[in-house]
């Protein structure tokens, strides 16, 4: 339902997107995914048909974007990620605004506002002015003018964020319910976001698509990269023991957060992700039998900085091996 | 020209349900009532044979600048936010990605505009009225003098949906419009100081004071009226391909 092929984007001589493909089919819910000023929202206005591509070919629901404007964009529900509103309409004013610029007939108007109204959680704001609307209550006002008319295709850009985890979790409740008969993509730059509501993400950094994959394959990724241990006793000595296991890359005393006046807090480094568990048990059970106490044992997860910063070496790496 | 329709009626929605509108018609309105009363008071106090074959509707359409300019001002007021606000606040961005064309968005806030325009006119009407009791109104001048003010506003109204797409802010937006505005007013009066050549003939052309005083005499100038829609199309158009270039920003 999204075609995206080889898109780019530049501002002079700044590439903002660059050489992005991918797929999004009806029944997939997308998660694109990176840090902030990675490009995801030129990427997604461009699909929206807000901003025409300096490069490359985009297909909403079978319509090219540049050669049929207003077929694509009728098959397609955009959220931009600031939510602009009309000040000075009513909620129920506004959608009903948008649902005859999008052109839903005249006898279904009324029907396809509340339902947006309901699905988008505003139905009880439908008389209050937009300008006196919370944050959280008009970014759901720009999501139930998305869902209007029913588009096969949803663009939602950074749909939860400024809302709080109720209304988080109904969002991400939304998508997943629409995400079965429709196609869609969701931007944002938490990766747990992805994991809650995708089957698939993409992610990117500057401009490039660099992974893509499935949430297994991302939670892989995600996985305890190393440990904060918090150990009674003779810090030098359980340095020196951590470090002597083999399943251990380094490990550092975290000056910065000493626990108490007789512990140290240590900061241990796996030497690969995938044998995390073991690795916990043996670096626990070899401090306790070198007679030291143990008394916090916390696994470290990547962050998503890290995530990034290894999903763009690997693509670098690729391309030099192609080169 | 797809979206022209619900477009139209939100920006009437906007203009009225903000003060803006009623501001701007109110003060109008109160001007050319005084402008008005003014004409009629010194009517009934000169003598009969003073006042020749011109009457009260020749004396406010053709024969007094209180007339045009407000809308110099007016103009600017009216179309400022059209565009300009769009833009600051990003509901360009809802607004454009929906299934609608450029020209039927320029269009329908240019309808908007103009609408709001001859609403503003329109009690101006009850002038005639209160003068066809009193005495004989001349309808051919009536009908010249409003055609000619409708299309002197139309122009003017379109150099403000322009200035207001070339710019994010309201402000510059109508000093922007209000500069081009009198520039093209103030150029029309260079008739009657620069001598004869091509300069004069050029500012008697665009002379919105010359087109008032004839239409108030009941003469349209076809000329004129190509020249009117020549300052709504060309700036229309300027406008249309500015919001297109706003995509490849």
């Amino acid at each position: 339902m999204i075609e995206v092929e080889r898109l780019s984007k530049s501002y002079g001589a700044f590439r903002a997107v660059s050489d992005v493909s991918f797929h999004v089919e009806r029944g997939e819910v997308v998660g694109f995914l990176g840090p902030n000023g990675a490009g995801k929202s030129t990427t997604l206005r461009m699909l929206a048909g807000f901003l025409g591509p300096s490069a490359g070919r985009i297909r909403i629901g079978g319509h090219d974007i540049a050669e049929e404007p207003q077929l694509a964009r009728e098959k397609l529900g955009y959220m931009p990620e600031t939510s602009p509103l009309y000040p000075e309409m009513r909620v129920r004013e506004y959608l009903a605004f948008r649902a005859e610029v999008k052109r839903v007939p005249r006898s279904a108007r009324a029907k396809a506002v509340e339902r947006a109204a309901e699905e988008a959680r505003v139905d009880d704001v439908a008389d209050v002015l937009v300008q006196h609307l919370s944050k959280g209550y008009r970014q759901r006002v720009g999501l139930a003018d998305a869902l209007l008319g029913d588009p096969p295709v949803l663009i939602l850009d950074e749909p939860t964020a400024g809302l709080d985890p109720n209304q988080i979790r109904e969002v991400r409740e939304l998508v997943k319910r629409r995400g079965k008969d429709h196609a869609i993509l969701v931007s944002t730059h938490i990766l747990s976001e992805v994991e809650a509501t995708c089957s698939r993400a993409l992610v990117v950094a500057r401009g490039k698509l660099v992974a893509s994959g499935t949430i297994e394959e991302l939670r892989e990724m995600r996985r305890a990269s190393g440990l904060r241990i918090v150990v009674r006793g003779d810090a030098p000595r359980a340095l020196g023991i951590v470090r002597a296991l083999p399943e251990i890359a380094g490990a550092e005393v975290d000056a910065g957060h000493a626990p108490a006046a007789d512990a140290a807090a240590l900061v241990v480094e796996y030497r690969r992700a995938e044998g995390g568990a073991e690795a916990a048990e043996r670096v626990v059970a070899a401090l306790v039998g070198a007679g030291l106490g143990v008394r916090e044992v916390v696994p470290r997860a990547a962050t998503l900085e890290q995530v990034f910063s290894e999903l763009t070496r690997v693509d670098e790496d690729a391309a030099e091996v192609q080169a | 020209m797809r979206g022209f329709w619900p477009i139209f009626k939100r920006e009437l929605f906007s203009l009225f349900v903000t003060p803006l509108a009623w501001v701007v018609i109110t003060s109008f309105l109160l001007l050319q009532g005084l402008h008005f009363f003014l004409i009629v008071v010194n009517f009934a106090a000169a003598p009969a044979e003073a006042v020749g074959d011109s009457g009260p509707v020749q004396a406010f359409f053709g024969q007094t600048m209180l007339l045009y300019v407000p809308l110099l001002l007016v103009c600017p007021l009216l179309t400022m936010r059209l565009f300009a606000e769009e833009r600051r606040s990003g509901t360009i961005e809802t607004l454009l990605t929906a299934p609608v064309g450029t020209v039927g968005v320029v269009l329908a806030k240019y309808a908007a505009a103009l609408a709001t325009y001859v609403v503003m006119w329109a009690p101006t009407a009850l002038y005639i009225v209160i003068l066809a009791r009193t005495g004989d109104v001349d309808w051919r001048v009536v009908g010249t003098s409003y055609l000619s003010v409708f299309a002197i506003g139309a122009g003017y109204l379109a150099l403000g949906v322009m200035t207001s797409a070339l710019t994010q802010s309201q402000l510059t937006a109508a000093v922007l419009s209000a500069l081009v505005i009198s520039g093209l007013f103030f150029f029309g009066f260079a008739e009657f100081i620069v001598p004869d050549g091509p300069a004069h003939d050029l500012a008697t052309h665009v002379s919105v004071w010359t087109q008032m005083n004839d239409a108030s005499r009941g003469l349209i100038d076809s000329r004129r009226l190509v020249f009117d829609a020549t300052v709504v199309l060309l700036p229309l158009f300027v406008t249309v391909r500015a919001v297109e270039a706003w995509r490849w920003g």
